[in-house]
């Protein structure tokens, strides 16, 4: 280092800076250079190709990293209790291919929603392979769901009435679940949905099934939340399941023979509110099978007493199965320095299509090592609007428009919950585990963003003339033409 | 011009405190009275240089804008600017 130095490329302009380095200031797991973790491909296909073939931004999903999670969680719970059953959380991803790699591996089809079960018929599951929850089942709907056969679990009172009705109508005795929800001690209760335990609504739905002449009880189904990192959590959740499974032997018209757990078993993925990452925070998913077949095995144990078949198990884990199987490449289309002195990019992908972004700190990767020293910097997306943040911290280089930056786990919600805002919301292309790439989800342009738009006759035409002011300075415009004397 | 640049630069000019940090060509700087080290953009190592060799703030912001091609009213503000950062760590 010499005081009297020699500057043979000035750059181009920007503001003069001066940014201190923080000694001392980090973390306790010390610090993460990203030029150690650059990402040149993903899924074994390189990033600028699929760039180049695709556009950015752009989601690309791994079938073969796919392929062997679900292999991997079903085989988890299938190895410690043979009725282990896996239902795909439709919500969380139903792009159709996935769907079907999904079922391919044996799930069920976890629907919530008439369009969710219309998609799976569509896709091709036949409806005893269809578990049908959620708040909100139309009676046209529902008539469709008993005629195939599907398990349809009750959220509340007046989905039972309309169940007894429709059964009725169709003259059918209808195999049913009921959702319940009661405090495992762990978690925050999901009250809203289905029946309470504790406050006497199961019994009250358990009453009424029992006096039914067309409802048979055989299923019962709870949730008891999202990004659950306590297996402990689960293992009362069963056995609560457990408990009642038992109080209800001999009950008119009660037939337990399933237990669904819901989902809410992590992925991989940094919450904003956790401190530890993501690889010490999330136990395995061996820790959460462990827990929860114990449980079950323990809470069945007098079936096995009394000669009676086990209920089969279903499990219906959505994020832990899909999330890291998933990225987004996106490009970074501007950088500014904040006033606060923070390094900015401005990036083609914002939380309109990475609303995980909201709650996640996903991981960010560059493709290429960057020249220059690591800074706090924002990654903001390309909304019009200021909560539009992919990060709101990430020590990284000197960032350069063009650059591609691969993002991730990203496939959990994110292809469900995106945001239809101002951008067209890109491609979804599938690396194949037999090798090439294809699209599953297409681009979206003008004419996919125009089809549901009706015109009535009298808008039917445009003309505009003599009713817009022209912008142009060529324009007769009185005012621009007074400031331009 | 502000007082306040002003000020900071005759400031940091006294007892050779400017001329005495250390830079590197990378933009790498070490302050020896204090222990710190800092990075620059590479403007503010081209300004800073200019700094040192004893420009007053009106001089760099006139080479910066000819080196730019920005107005003197630019570089002006962003020589300033620049002292006052100097000025909360140096």
């Amino acid at each position: 280092m010499d005081s009297s130095v020699d500057i043979t490329d000035i750059g181009t302009w920007e503001p003069p800076f001066i940014q201190p380095h923080k000694m001392g200031a980090l973390n306790k797991f010390g610090q993460r250079t990203l030029r150690d973790n650059i990402c040149r491909e993903v899924f074994g296909v390189p990033v600028n190709d699929l760039v180049r073939r695709y556009g950015s931004p752009v989601f690309v999903v791994g079938e073969k990293h796919l392929r062997q999670n679900i292999r991997r969680i079903k085989s988890a719970f299938e190895q410690r209790y043979n009725l282990a059953v896996h239902g795909w959380s439709y919500k969380t991803n139903y792009i159709s291919a996935i769907c079907r790699i999904l079922h391919q591996e044996g799930s069920l089809a976890e629907v919530v929603s008439k369009f969710e079960y219309e998609k799976a018929r569509f896709l091709g599951v036949p409806g005893e392979q269809i578990i049908f929850n959620g708040p909100n089942k139309p009676k046209d709907i529902l008539r469709r769901a008993i005629e195939d056969g599907a398990l349809i679990q009750a959220d509340h009172m007046e989905e039972l009435k309309m169940l007894e009705a429709v059964a009725d109508e169709l003259g059918r005795i209808v195999k049913i679940g009921i959702r319940i929800n009661f405090d495992t001690g762990f978690t925050e209760p999901w009250s809203r949905f289905g029946f309470n335990l504790e406050s006497g609504q199961v019994n009250e739905a358990i009453n009424f099934i029992s006096r039914s002449d067309h409802l048979r009880l055989s299923s019962l189904h709870s949730h008891i939340g999202t990004f659950v990192l306590e297996p402990r959590a689960y293992a009362e959740q069963v056995r609560i399941m457990c408990e009642l499974m038992r109080k209800l032997e001999g009950v008119e018209n009660v037939a337990i023979d399933t237990i669904d757990i819901g989902g809410g078993i992590p992925s991989r993925n940094a919450l904003q509110t956790i401190y530890l990452p993501p690889e010490q925070a999330v136990p395995d998913i061996n820790e959460y099978a462990d827990a929860i077949c114990e449980a079950l095995l323990a809470g069945t144990r007098y079936r096995k007493e009394i000669g009676k078949e086990l209920p089969r198990l279903i499990f219906e884990s959505g994020r832990a199965v899909i999330d890291d199987a998933e990225v987004l490449i996106t490009s970074v289309v501007g950088t500014k320095r904040l006033p606060d002195g923070r390094r900015a990019a401005i990036l083609d992908a914002g939380t309109n299509l990475l609303f995980t972004a909201y709650w996640y700190n996903h991981q960010v990767k560059m493709t290429r090592n960057a020249a220059g020293s690591e800074e706090e910097t924002v990654l903001y997306g390309p909304l019009c609007m200021n909560i539009d943040v992919v990060r709101h911290s990430i020590s990284l280089p000197p960032l350069a428009a063009g650059d591609h930056l691969v993002i991730s786990p990203v496939g959990a919600y994110n292809n469900t919950q995106w945001l239809q805002f101002i951008e067209y919301r890109p491609n979804v292309v599938l690396a194949q585990e037999s090798g090439g790439c294809s699209v599953i989800r297409q681009a979206e342009d003008l004419g996919v963003m125009m089809a549901q738009d009706q015109i009535p006759a009298h808008l039917a035409s445009l003309d505009l003339s003599g009713k817009i002011r022209p912008l142009s300075r060529s324009g007769n415009h009185p005012t621009l033409n007074r400031k331009l004397v | 011009m502000t007082m306040a640049a002003a000020e900071l630069l005759k400031e940091l000019s006294k007892d050779d405190r400017l001329s005495r940090i250390a830079v590197s060509d990378t933009g790498f700087i070490f302050d020896p009275q204090t222990g710190q080290s800092f990075t620059l953009n590479k403007t503010g190592l081209v300004t800073l240089s200019h700094l040192k060799k004893g420009s007053s703030i009106d001089e760099t912001a006139d080479q910066l804008a000819r080196q730019y091609g920005v107005t003197e009213e630019v570089a002006l503000n962003s020589v300033e600017a620049f002292l006052l950062q100097l000025g909360r760590y140096l």
